[in-house]
Order: C-alpha cells, then sequence, then structure tokens
C-alpha cells in the first residue's frame, strides 16, 4: 500500500520515515506532516469513522487538576507526547523510573507512594489482584480503548477474573544486545551468551538487577524453563551466574549508557532498547537466543489509592489513542498491541526484525509466570547473586 | 537550668525540657528498633512483607549476605584511613601554614563541594572513571584497556571523595586549638621539627583525629549510594543488602535481621573505639559526647 | 606541602567542575558535550516537579533545623542536673541516634511507621464522625520531618553540651549572687555563651535534612525531596538537567556564604 500525498503522487516509503521522524521529534507540526505524506486525506475520511483522531480541545477535559505522577521504565516514552499531553490539559507529569517490577511491587506494598498510573507487566497483574494494591478500570471512561483491536495473546493478562484491571502499552521480547565491533563471535544463545561472558566478552557485560530475565537467562542457558522455580535448576542457575559474576561489567536494568559509552559490550536488553541503540549505533545487534527468553506485554494500570483519578484516566486514555500510541512507538521502539496503531506505523517498521520478529524464534519465549514475582527461592537467588 | 546548691531541688523544669526529646527517642528510635527486632524472628508473608512468627531462622540466614559484611568491614575502615591520611596533612597546612585572613575562606571551599548533592558528586565520577574520562585520556598517551570504573578501587576512590571534607574539618579544628606557646616553647627546648608534631601537635589533635574518624566510619557502615553508583551493582555493601531485601526481595524478617546484626556491630565496633581513644587521651575528661 | 594541598583541592573540584560544565550542554546526554547552552536552567526552573522538590526539601530541612535546635537545646541544659542511670539512659539513647546508620533508622522508621498506620487507620475510620473523610495517617511531610529531627536532635545535644561543659562557671555564680532570676541567668549569661554551638547545630541540622537522601527516600511517602528527585533522575536517563540544579543548589549555598561571611565581618570588624 502506497500513501498518497497532496499531489496524488506517491511519496516514497524512506520521505515517509523521513518525515515520520520529524513528527516524533517535534521538528514539524502533525498538520504539516499529515499534508505532506498524504495521511491527511486518510484522516479526514477515518476521522468520521473514528472520531478519537482528529485533535481535541483543551477545554473539552474539565478540571483535572495540574499533577500526575506516574511509575513506569526508563527510555519509555517519547517525550513530545507527554508534553503535548501537557500543554492539552495543564497536567504535569512526573515520571519515576524503575528498573524492575519488584521494586514497584515494594513500593506499592509499603504504601503511600502517590502514584496515579503505573507500567506493570503481563506476570505480575495476578499478584497485583490478589494483594488489592491495584483498581478495576472503568472502560466507560477510556473511550480510545478499543479491546477487539488489541491481539489476545498480549491483552489477556490485563482481565482477572472476568475484571479488565489495565489496558496494554506494547509488547516485547527479551533477548541481548551485543556490539558487533567488539564481539565478533556471533553468540545466538543464552549458552552463547554466557560462554562470550566468561571468554572474549570478560569485563564488558551487563545482566538485569532483577531475578525475571537475569535468572531466566541462566535457566535457558542450561537447557531448562525461562520460567523454573525448580529448586535445583534454580540451584544449578546460581551456580553459573556467580562464576560468571568476576566477569561482568555491571548488574543493573539501565544498561543504556554503559552501551553506549562503549564500556559495555552485550547485555540483557529489551528490543525496544535494541531499536534505539540501532538507530544510533548501527553495530549493534539484537540476539533472540535459540534456546529460550521472554516474550511480555506492558500494560498501563491505576493503583488501588491514586489521588488525581480524572488524571489518570485522561493520561491513559490519551495514550490508547492509536495515533498516539504509533508516536509512541516510533521512539521507544516497541511494538504496539493495538493493530490500529499498527496500521498507523510506516511499512519499514512493521517488517523490522527487531519489533516483530520471525515466527520460529518467537516460539521458544515464554511469558514470565506470576509465581517467579513471589517465589522466595528465586527472590534469594539473585539477591545472593548481587551479594556475593 | 543551672542553678547553684542553694535552691531546693525542682524537678519540673528538668522534665519539661526534657520531655520532647524523650518522646522523640520512644517515637523515631526505640519503637523502630523494637519493631525491627521483632520482625527479625519473623518469617516472610508469601508475596513478600511479614509473617508473625517466632524463629531464628532469618539469624541463620546470615551467612548468606556474608560478603556483603566482609565488603563493609572492609571498605569501611580502609576508607576511613585513607581520607584520614589525605585530609590531615590538608587540616594542618590550613590550621597551621595558612594566613588568618585566607583560613575561613580555604577552609569553607573544602566543604563547598559538600554542598552540591552527592549524588550527582558521585555521578560526575562515573563520567571521569568511564570510557570517556581518565581512561579515554590514558589511551591518548599509549595505555590501552584501562578499566576503572565498576571497580572496588572506583568505589574507594568515590569514598574518599565523598567523605574528605567531614575529616578536614574536625581535625582543622582541634588543630585549631593548640596553643602556638607549645610549639615554640618545644621548639626552644630544642625539638626538631619532626618531634614537635610526634609529641606535641598529633596527640593534641587526636580528638579531632578521633572524631573525625568515627563520623566517617559510622556513615560508611551504612552506605550504598556510592557502591552502588560507581560499584555497577557489583560491590555490594549491607547497605546496598538491606535495600535489595526491602526494595526487591522484599523479604522484611531477614531485613531486619540484617538491621539488627549491623546495629549490633556498629555498638561493638564504637564502643571499643571509643575506650580505646580515651584511654589514649591525656587531659581533662572532655567528653567526646 | 602547599602543592598537597593544590593537588585536593584539584581532586575536589574537577568534578565540580565537569557538573557545572555539562550543566551548560545543548546536547540531550549528560556523557557528550555537545556545545553550549542555558536551555537546562529554563527546563529545570520551569519544571513544577523541580520546583515542589526544592520546595519540599527547603521547608523539611528549617523545620528540622528549628525544631532539633529548641529540642536539642532544652536537652543539653536540663542534661546537666541529670544524675545517675536516668543520665546513663539518655546518653545511651543520644549515642544509638548518632551512630545508628541512616539505611537502618529510614528502613525501620518506615516498617514501624507503617505498621502503626496500618493499624491505627482503621480504627480511625471506624471511630471517626459521618459524613467527614476520616483522617488517614501516611508517610508524607510529618514522617520525614521527624525521621530527621532525631538525628539531628542529638547532634545539637552534643554540641550544645560540650560548650556547656566548656563554660566559666563563676560568672553563671556571680550572676546569681547579684539577684538575678534564673531565666534572667540564662538569657544573659548562659544564651550568649552556648550560642555558637546552638547556630553550627542550626546550620548542621539545616545541611544534614536538605542533603540527606537515604532516610527520605524511605520515609517521605509521596512526597518527593529534592535528593529524592535527583536520585530519580538518575535512574530514568540522566540529562543535564541534574546538572544545572547540582549548579544553582551550590551557587545559592555560595552566595548564602557570602553573605554571611560579609555579615560577620562588618559586625566583628576584626
Amino acid at each position: 500500500m502506497s500513501k498518497i500525498n497532496k499531489e496524488n503522487r506517491p511519496i516514497t516509503s524512506e520521505k515517509l520515515m523521513n518525515e515520520f521522524h520529524r513528527y516524533q521529534k517535534g521538528s514539524i507540526t502533525r498538520r504539516h506532516f499529515l499534508e505532506v505524506t498524504g495521511l491527511g486525506t486518510a484522516m479526514t475520511v477515518l476521522g468520521t469513522a473514528m472520531p478519537s483522531l482528529l485533535p481535541r480541545k483543551a477545554h473539552a477535559f474539565g478540571n483535572l487538576g495540574n499533577r500526575l505522577v506516574f511509575a513506569t521504565w526508563p527510555n519509555y516514552h517519547n517525550q513530545v507526547n507527554l508534553d503535548e499531553f501537557t500543554k492539552m490539559t495543564g497536567v504535569h507529569l512526573q515520571m519515576n523510573a524503575f528498573g524492575s517490577n519488584e521494586e514497584m511491587l515494594a513500593k506499592l506494598q509499603a504504601g503511600g507512594t502517590g502514584w496515579d498510573v503505573f507500567v506493570p507487566t503481563n506476570y505480575t497483574i495476578t499478584n497485583y489482584v490478589n494483594l488489592g494494591l491495584i483498581q478495576p478500570l472503568d472502560l466507560s471512561r477510556l473511550p480510545n480503548y478499543d479491546g477487539s483491536a488489541n491481539d489476545p495473546m498480549f491483552a489477556k493478562p490485563a482481565t482477572v477474573n472476568g475484571t479488565v484491571y489495565c489496558v496494554p502499552k506494547n509488547w516485547g521480547t527479551t533477548g541481548f544486545i551485543v556490539n558487533t565491533k567488539k564481539i565478533k563471535s556471533s553468540p545466538k544463545s543464552w549458552k552463547d551468551f554466557f560462554d562470550v561472558t566468561m571468554g572474549a566478552g570478560s569485563g564488558h557485560t551487563i545482566v538485569h538487577d532483577y531475578q525475571l530475565t537475569t535468572i531466566g537467562g541462566a535457566l535457558c542457558a542450561l537447557g531448562y524453563s525461562f520460567n523454573s522455580i525448580d529448586p535445583k535448576e534454580l540451584a544449578e542457575a546460581e551456580a553459573l551466574l556467580i562464576k560468571s559474576k568476576p566477569h561482568m561489567f555491571a548488574i543493573t536494568s539501565d544498561y543504556q549508557p554503559g552501551m553506549r559509552s562503549g564500556d559495555a559490550w552485550m547485555s540483557i536488553c529489551w528490543n525496544g532498547d535494541a531499536t534505539q541503540l540501532k538507530n544510533d549505533l548501527p553495530e549493534m545487534d539484537y540476539v533472540i537466543a535459540t534456546d529460550g527468553g521472554e516474550i511480555w506485554t506492558d500494560f498501563y494500570a491505576i493503583p488501588k489509592d491514586a489521588p488525581h483519578l480524572d488524571a489518570a484516566y485522561a493520561f491513559i486514555n490519551y495514550l490508547q489513542d492509536p495515533y498516539i500510541q504509533a508516536r509512541e512507538a516510533s521512539v521507544h521502539g516497541y511494538a504496539p498491541t493495538d493493530s490500529r496503531a499498527i496500521a498507523l506505523q510506516p511499512d519499514s517498521l512493521g517488517s523490522d526484525p527487531i519489533l516483530h520478529p520471525a515466527a520460529e524464534l518467537m516460539n521458544g519465549l515464554e511469558f514470565g509466570a506470576a509465581q517467579t514475582m513471589t517465589d522466595p527461592v528465586r527472590a534469594e537467588v539473585i539477591a545472593r547473586f548481587k551479594s556475593a | 537550668m543551672l542553678d547553684n546548691e542553694d535552691s531546693k531541688p525542682n524537678h519540673w523544669p528538668t522534665a519539661a525540657l526534657l520531655m520532647p526529646t524523650t518522646m522523640w527517642f520512644v517515637f523515631m528510635l526505640i519503637l523502630p528498633l523494637i519493631v525491627i527486632l521483632i520482625f527479625s524472628f519473623g518469617e516472610r508473608a508469601a508475596v513478600g512483607g511479614y509473617a508473625a512468627s517466632f524463629t531464628f531462622e532469618q539469624y541463620a540466614n546470615l551467612p548468606a549476605r556474608l560478603k556483603a559484611f566482609q565488603n563493609t568491614m572492609i571498605f569501611a575502615p580502609i576508607g576511613t584511613l585513607l581520607s584520614l591520611f589525605m585530609a590531615y596533612p590538608l587540616a594542618y597546612y590550613l590550621a597551621m601554614r595558612v594566613d588568618r585572613r585566607y583560613k575561613f575562606i580555604l577552609l569553607v571551599l573544602v566543604i563547598v563541594p559538600f554542598w552540591t548533592s552527592l549524588l550527582i558528586r558521585t555521578y560526575a565520577w562515573i563520567f571521569i572513571l568511564g570510557g570517556r574520562g581518565i581512561p579515554l585520556m590514558l589511551e591518548w598517551i599509549g595505555i590501552e584497556g584501562v578499566r576503572l570504573v565498576n571497580t572496588p578501587g572506583a568505589v574507594l576512590i568515590g569514598i574518599v571523595y565523598g567523605y574528605l571534607p567531614l575529616m578536614v574539618f574536625p581535625i582543622f579544628v582541634s588543630l585549631e586549638k593548640i596553643d602556638k606557646n607549645l610549639l615554640e616553647a618545644s621548639n626552644d627546648l630544642g625539638g626538631t621539627p619532626f618531634k614537635t608534631f610526634m609529641q606535641i601537635t598529633l596527640p593534641l589533635s587526636m580528638l579531632g583525629v578521633a572524631t573525625g574518624c568515627m563520623l566517617v566510619f559510622i556513615l560508611l557502615m551504612g552506605e550504598f549510594l556510592i557502591p552502588a553508583f560507581l560499584g555497577g551493582g557489583k560491590v555490594f555493601f549491607i547497605g546496598n543488602a538491606l535495600v535489595d531485601l526491602f526494595l526487591q526481595s522484599r523479604n522484611w524478617p531477614f531485613g531486619s535481621a540484617v538491621s539488627v546484626t549491623l546495629v549490633v556491630i556498629m555498638l561493638i565496633t564504637v564502643s571499643l573505639y571509643m575506650r580505646l581513644t580515651m584511654r589514649t587521651k591525656t587531659g581533662r575528661d572532655e567528653s567526646l559526647m | 606541602m602547599r602543592l598537597y594541598s593544590i593537588a585536593i583541592y584539584l581532586f575536589l573540584y574537577v568534578p565540580i567542575f565537569i557538573i557545572v560544565l555539562f550543566s551548560f550542554n545543548a546536547g540531550r546526554h549528560a556523557s557528550e558535550l555537545r556545545g553550549l547552552s542555558l536551555q537546562w536552567y529554563g527546563k529545570a526552573l520551569a519544571n513544577p516537579f523541580v520546583v515542589d522538590a526544592f520546595v519540599t526539601s527547603l521547608v523539611v530541612a528549617l523545620t528540622v533545623a528549628i525544631l532539633s535546635t529548641l529540642m536539642g537545646t532544652a536537652a543539653a541544659l536540663a542534661l546537666q542536673r541529670l544524675k545517675g542511670t536516668l543520665r546513663i539512659l539518655f546518653d545511651g539513647m543520644i549515642y544509638i541516634s548518632i551512630m545508628i546508620p541512616g539505611i537502618v533508622i529510614g528502613i525501620a522508621t518506615l516498617v514501624a511507621l507503617v505498621t502503626v498506620f496500618n493499624f491505627l487507620n482503621p480504627l480511625l475510620a471506624s471511630v471517626w464522625p459521618e459524613g467527614v473523610k476520616p483522617l488517614k495517617l501516611n508517610m508524607g511531610y510529618a514522617t520525614v520531618i521527624a525521621a530527621h529531627t532525631l538525628f539531628t536532635m542529638s547532634l545539637v545535644i552534643i554540641l550544645v553540651r560540650a560548650r556547656i561543659v566548656g563554660m566559666d562557671r563563676t560568672l553563671i555564680e556571680a550572676s546569681t549572687d547579684l539577684y538575678a532570676t534564673p531565666w534572667r541567668t540564662f538569657y544573659q549569661i548562659t544564651l550568649p555563651q552556648i550560642f555558637p554551638a546552638i547556630l553550627s547545630g542550626f546550620l548542621l541540622s539545616f545541611t544534614f535534612s536538605f542533603d540527606d537522601f537515604i532516610i527520605s527516600f524511605f520515609v517521605a511517602g509521596a512526597n518527593t525531596t529534592l535528593p529524592v528527585y535527583i536520585f530519580s533522575s538518575i535512574r530514568r536517563g540522566i540529562t543535564p538537567e541534574v546538572n544545572a540544579i547540582g549548579t544553582m543548589v551550590l551557587a545559592v549555598s555560595l552566595i548564602l556564604l557570602m553573605t554571611a561571611q560579609y555579615l560577620l565581618h562588618a559586625r566583628t570588624n576584626r
């Protein structure tokens, strides 16, 4: 499908990507973008069918207060979207970044966080519901959300016992990223990852600082399941981790600075970060390990005692707009679950192997399991590893 | 109030003056300590948190964090001694050699870095020791592959940097108080500068040295930011273990056991230290505290 | 020796220089300098959360300093009259509150207060009058002020007590011989002599509270103090905004210092 522009001549997908990048950076206005790419006509046509695509006026929001606190992950949002939300509604956003779901849970358990919106991963939802830390969503206040447009494979965890507790943000995979200029051996599996860590890449590898992905990677390297809570298998994984620890550069979930500065050559990585890194540094290569890994969905949710509920709903609603979703995805590099948003993305993104990996690679990936979050053995293993 | 021996002992003013302090101690010190003491004998609830119980298993599990204890018990004294050796000459210079007009301003210049947040200062060191800082400069002169950041050495540098001003100040204060006449007298009696230093200056400055060392040591035992930033998550202090236990594993009972152990260790080490320095000190019964 | 001192000063100031330099970074990442600009100062000042965090830190630090100076001085004076086991008990508690690592007291306070609040809140809700929103105890301003004050109050007690011990008693005796009331004696004799200790206690308390991260991290609840904000900035991908904040705090402190220095000199006229 080629996009038609104002003069009724198709534009190249390269030019479309250029304009899209300029739009995402905020260099050109939405209007200019729509005109130049010819999407404007499409918008007008679609606009009547999907009113949410038309720009809204600020006064339609009523009184939302002027603060919103939300907890999310590093490098996960398009600042242009956030700024536009503030401009439209007058609500200032405070973003708190966390490196793990466990930490978000710890904060919520301790109480009094003051968060209005947070971004949990699929395997945590049932735990939050059981602990009474999350509130069910009133879908009538989220007109932009279209349940049917979301791939059920990804959106399923949002509904617990028939009640919807969150809406999908995007999905992703967990693999590892390699700086091909420094590591020539092309590691393909978690086993390779740990071999390279103790070998050619010694002193330059990063692993995450929480249990799911780090222990999961070690388990896969040993041929076990990513989500295993079997104490014997966990003991072996712990041994592997502790053995390779002296060869690691850092244990952190904020690995981008290390990779960018060249201090780190390989790291456990989420695919969106891989896209971001690859955009700036083409020598970066993202690998979905052949012996397993994680596939996940992140959601937007509202904690039980959110102080600014109206602002929270307005914010989530804004972010569910397919156009905004597409704009978010263009910056953070993860694929949306919403088919309407996917349709708005340039074709090249649709065929990007990092965002949409081949089906056979995806088969080995597992969704994180809820019990890994609460399992005390896994918690102790990662703590002992960090402490070793 | 300070009054003379003639007045009748009136306890009310004393009680009134001490009441707020007492309340503070009870609610903000004793209560929290009792709570974590109780929790340390409990069990981790299935999803994290505390489950009422009475067991010693948390204390039995302490060896699992042995490395963290070891790291702290090694780095804290080394860091303290290192800052002492770096700070003393500077304090001496400021107290003894610098012209009166500049003393204040130079002293303050030592403290000023302290006023930028410790976080930002430590982060600056990540840059200096990282791929774009010193190693890059070393590469220019031909030394390749030097890794400075995320090493125990980096943590040590961070520690000394963070606490140097804290060490300089008390030593300066006690050196400043030394009566210059004593030094003159020692000279007149034929003492070499070295002897004067060893027998007059150094002993008289011990109070400041002790205060500085204690302050730094205490703060180091609870440190977790510097190892977290400059150790890249690889160097674990007890502080890091505690943060991890409460914010990741959510194992409140075990975290409480580690906290109680840390407090006990501190009580013992600091008491020993105080007793040691009290004994070697000459002079009046000047209470350190 | 002079060379050594210069080296130390360099050591102290190179990171500061880098922080200030990068605050003028025209680029986005705090690790690559891309030209100079004032944009981050504008962004920091326009960011309501930075301003919020700064104001919170300021209010907390002032309150802590005032509270601990008042309570600490009162306690130091009163402790002179205490003897025996009570005295040993108090000395012990002062000693422990100074010696306990910030992280332990932060965590312990959080755990204790959360437990107490979880216990009290349902009780309060049940006895609260109908129709009125019940008082809900939460971590916030009060808890972080209270937690800081524990340490700073003991600090003040120590400082003031050291000064009292070194004071000239004969002046007090003379004052009472001349029929002055205890209050007058205190106000005109004792207070001026211990004033330097009270002042340094106030300043130290303020500094400690303003720069504290560890305790605030755990007990401040939804309120963010400046160090906590900086920490989460570093977490979410540090931008030069943090450098701008650090430089501004530094600049303000320096200005305050210069003013104090000037006032002191103008007064004492040495």
